[in-house]
């Protein structure tokens, strides 16, 4: 087989191992996982199309449907973005844990635009702009370290993202800075509906425009990488560093631009995920979120690529939404943790592939340095 | 090339939607009886008995803590499951992962045709409330928030209903407690002559409401006792409870008082290493370990048992809160250690008399 069909296949062969494994879950559990994974199915709202053939012949709830389909779309949407940042540090050679941190940073300062600012939609985009640029300046932190001081930016990232965490959450913790005059809860005010984001589908949880500002930004991260000479760049850095000083590629400022970029992907995820859906903030929020994380799963499994990374985040999404409908008989635990256990074994999959790869490359090329050392 | 790769994923993507609509439509013939249930379609009718008697159906969402929090996820669908015996209701909980996942959940289950939802926390506030207007014709509930706006002073939807409770009137027995056994000079294994120690998950209300009770009741019982307070700002690490706890004890801590949920866990176990005693909270907690004196308790599950059968009986409105208190039974002592003297245990029943009378007044919030 050529590369490329390897290169291809490779997720989808994951993706139905996983499901397998989570068949075997299911089993074990005594239910019938086809059962389950068409609730699932049903539950993601991929159901929905169906109803659009003539007759409806597999008797779809349209209102159903749609707004399972719409919670698909709405967790999808910052997924999309956190897999970018962790796709395009992976890029450069780097690997971006801090996702996390950068989407708090941008969450809130995109907040922050758009409650003080103007509570309207310049402000609402200023707040989705305002949002990148902090995720942007918290990313460039690691980069920076590691291109100057050679501090490793698995450790800086995971440092940062605690930094994050608790200034996000001391700052809208009870009787914080941020929190709603008068409430007795640790909860921001909740941004009037002429701040959100645009709705482009549904009504109590919609799809908003940062479904498009998603999808544009994969497009975005395809240009910069494919068609700049910082993309260039940064991949060259990437494949080998040593190899991209030698060819006079300033490698320390490809690194800083790019954990800014990467930076910048998840700092939008907060923007949207606050402007468009939260539309508050709350401390016990930002311990309990999991969607930086969730990105590197998603970067791995795209194997970042643009195209890869939205398919990866829909998939996840609607794992996410699927194991929702799960119910009746199937205990809620399991449930909730049905979906865990598959996107658990899909990035033990492509990590472990990833890592042999990863360690195989790096030997090599300590030979490669051996020998001409 | 470029188009091919396209085009090849496509096909592929398509391939697999095929696939699950096929296994999908298979299905659909069959009625396998251990259903994952497929609620969505609406078909579905629980698998209660059907009774003459209209059969009211109740939706339970969990915040992000899950049902095995071991607090009030738990208790609450403790007291769904009591209300499936008695009341002879159906019930079916869904758990959130995430913020993301609270409006779907709730609104699953209105769409459904489930009587009456109740969302488990003040997380939930905003989504409950927007879902509650949007479905009208459901009972909704809400536990530890209110159904009144705190700046409107008016009703946030008129099918909504709050389940409030005094945390203070428990954390009020406690401090009584352990603040007799101060005073009458100990008992055996409590070492006395230091303060008393309570160790918060993070500063919400609620965890406030029992802090700011047990330093009262404290007080009341043994005037002039120190206290020392903090928070770990975690509900769920162990770890940071134990550490804090650790500090106290140092400090000279007699009693810790853990209101932190799981995290306290850590409290307690700190207490039983260094030999002093710690203070259960939520449920009796007694068989943790035992240096546990007594435990906290909150009635989650009385609180949803109640507004289940304010629904069965006609008699649950909404737009208002229901608050429980020790007079409700909502909230309480319970799990007093065998070792503490018959004096101390006295000094509690006195005060639970005196609360129930109204004549003391208890602080809500911490200094």
């Amino acid at each position: 087989m050529s590369d490329r069909r390897v290169r291809f296949l490779t997720p989808v062969v994951t993706v139905v191992l996983a499901f397998v494994v989570g068949g075997l879950v299911v089993l074990a559990s005594s239910a019938n996982p086809l059962v389950v994974y068409r609730s699932m199915f049903v539950g993601a709202g991929f159901d929905w199309p169906f109803h659009l053939l003539p007759g409806n012949p597999f008797g779809v709830n349209e209102m159903i449907a749609a707004s399972n389909l719409q919670s698909t779309l709405v967790e999808a949407t910052p997924l999309v973005l956190t897999g970018l940042a962790v796709a395009f540090a992976f890029r450069c050679g780097m690997f971006n844990i801090g996702g996390q941190g950068q989407f708090w940073i941008g969450s809130t300062a995109a907040f922050l635009c758009a409650e003080h600012v103007a509570q309207n939609q310049l402000g609402t985009w200023l707040g989705v702009l305002a949002g990148m640029i902090a995720g942007m300046v918290w990313g460039a932190i690691p980069g920076f370290l590691k291109a100057f001081r050679g501090a490793h930016e698995v450790i800086t990232t995971i440092m940062l993202n605690w930094i994050a965490i608790f200034m996000v959450s001391w700052l809208f913790g009870l009787n914080g800075p941020f929190v709603g005059e008068g409430n007795t809860q640790p909860i921001s005010d909740t941004l009037p509906d002429t701040a959100w984001l645009p709705t482009i589908w549904g009504v109590l949880q919609p799809v908003t425009a940062g479904l498009f500002v998603a999808l544009a930004a994969a497009f975005v991260y395809g240009v910069i990488l494919r068609r700049t000479t910082l993309g260039f760049a940064v991949r060259a850095v990437g494949f080998n560093a040593d190899a991209a000083r030698y060819a006079g590629i300033s490698v320390r400022r490809s690194m800083v631009l790019a954990m800014a970029l990467s930076g910048g992907f998840a700092g939008l995820a907060g923007s949207v995920s606050v402007l468009g859906t939260d539309h508050r903030i709350t401390s016990l929020d930002v311990f309990a979120s999991q969607l930086g994380f969730t990105g590197i799963a998603v970067a791995l499994l795209g194997r970042n690529t643009p195209l890869g990374v939205v398919l990866g985040a829909l998939l996840f999404a609607a794992l996410d939404a699927g194991a929702r409908n799960l119910g009746g008989d199937f205990s809620p635990e399991l449930a909730r943790s049905l979906a865990t256990v598959i996107q658990g074994t899909i990035i033990l999959i492509v990590g472990g592939e990833q890592v042999v790869r990863w360690a195989f490359v790096r030997r090599r090329r300590a030979l490669a340095n051996e020998a001409a050392g | 090339m470029k188009t091919t790769r396209w085009w090849a994923t496509a096909l592929t993507t398509g391939a697999l939607a095929l696939t699950a609509a096929a296994c999908g439509s298979s299905d659909t013939t069959s009625t396998p009886s251990t259903t994952g249930g497929a609620p969505a379609t609406g078909a579905s009718t629980g698998g209660a008995p059907t009774t003459a008697a209209k059969t009211f159906k109740v939706g339970l969402v969990t915040d992000i803590g899950g049902l095995n929090d071991k607090g009030f996820n738990m208790l609450a669908n403790k007291g769904l499951e009591a209300a499936k015996a008695d009341l002879g209701i159906t019930g079916d909980v869904k758990e959130s992962k995430a913020p993301t996942d609270y409006i779907p959940n709730l609104q699953g289950f209105a769409q459904n045709g489930y009587d009456m939802v109740i969302a488990v926390g003040f997380l939930m506030a905003d989504s409950v409330a927007q879902v509650a207007k949007q479905y009208p014709n459901v009972k909704f509930a809400i536990i530890d928030s209110s159904a009144i706006d705190f700046k409107t002073n008016a009703p946030v939807a008129p099918n909504l209903t709050g389940l409030l409770f005094k945390e203070q009137e428990a954390g009020y027995l406690v401090g009584t407690l352990v603040g007799a056994i101060q005073k009458a000079g100990g008992m055996p294994g409590f070492k006395t002559g230091g303060s008393l120690a309570s160790v918060g998950g993070i500063k919400i209300p609620p965890v406030d409401r029992y802090i700011a009770g047990f330093q009262a009741g404290a007080q009341a019982a043994d005037p002039g006792v120190k206290m020392l307070n903090g928070y770990s700002g975690d509900f769920a690490a162990q770890a940071k409870c134990k550490e804090l706890a650790s500090s106290q004890i140092g400090k000279g801590a007699d009693v810790v008082f853990q209101v932190a949920g799981g995290c306290g866990l850590g409290a307690l176990q700190a207490a039983k290493d260094a030999g002093v005693w710690g203070i259960g909270v939520d449920t009796d907690q007694s068989a943790v370990n035992d240096h546990v004196i007594a435990s906290a308790t909150k009635k989650v599950d009385a609180a949803v048992h109640a507004a289940i059968k304010g629904l069965v009986d006609g008699s649950l409105g909404g737009g208002t809160d229901m608050v429980f208190g020790l007079a409700e039974d909502g909230v309480g002592i319970e799990g007093i250690n065998a070792a503490v003297p018959q004096a101390a245990k006295d000094a509690v029943d006195a005060a639970i008399a005196a609360v129930k009378a109204g004549s003391v007044t208890i602080p809500s919030s911490v200094k």
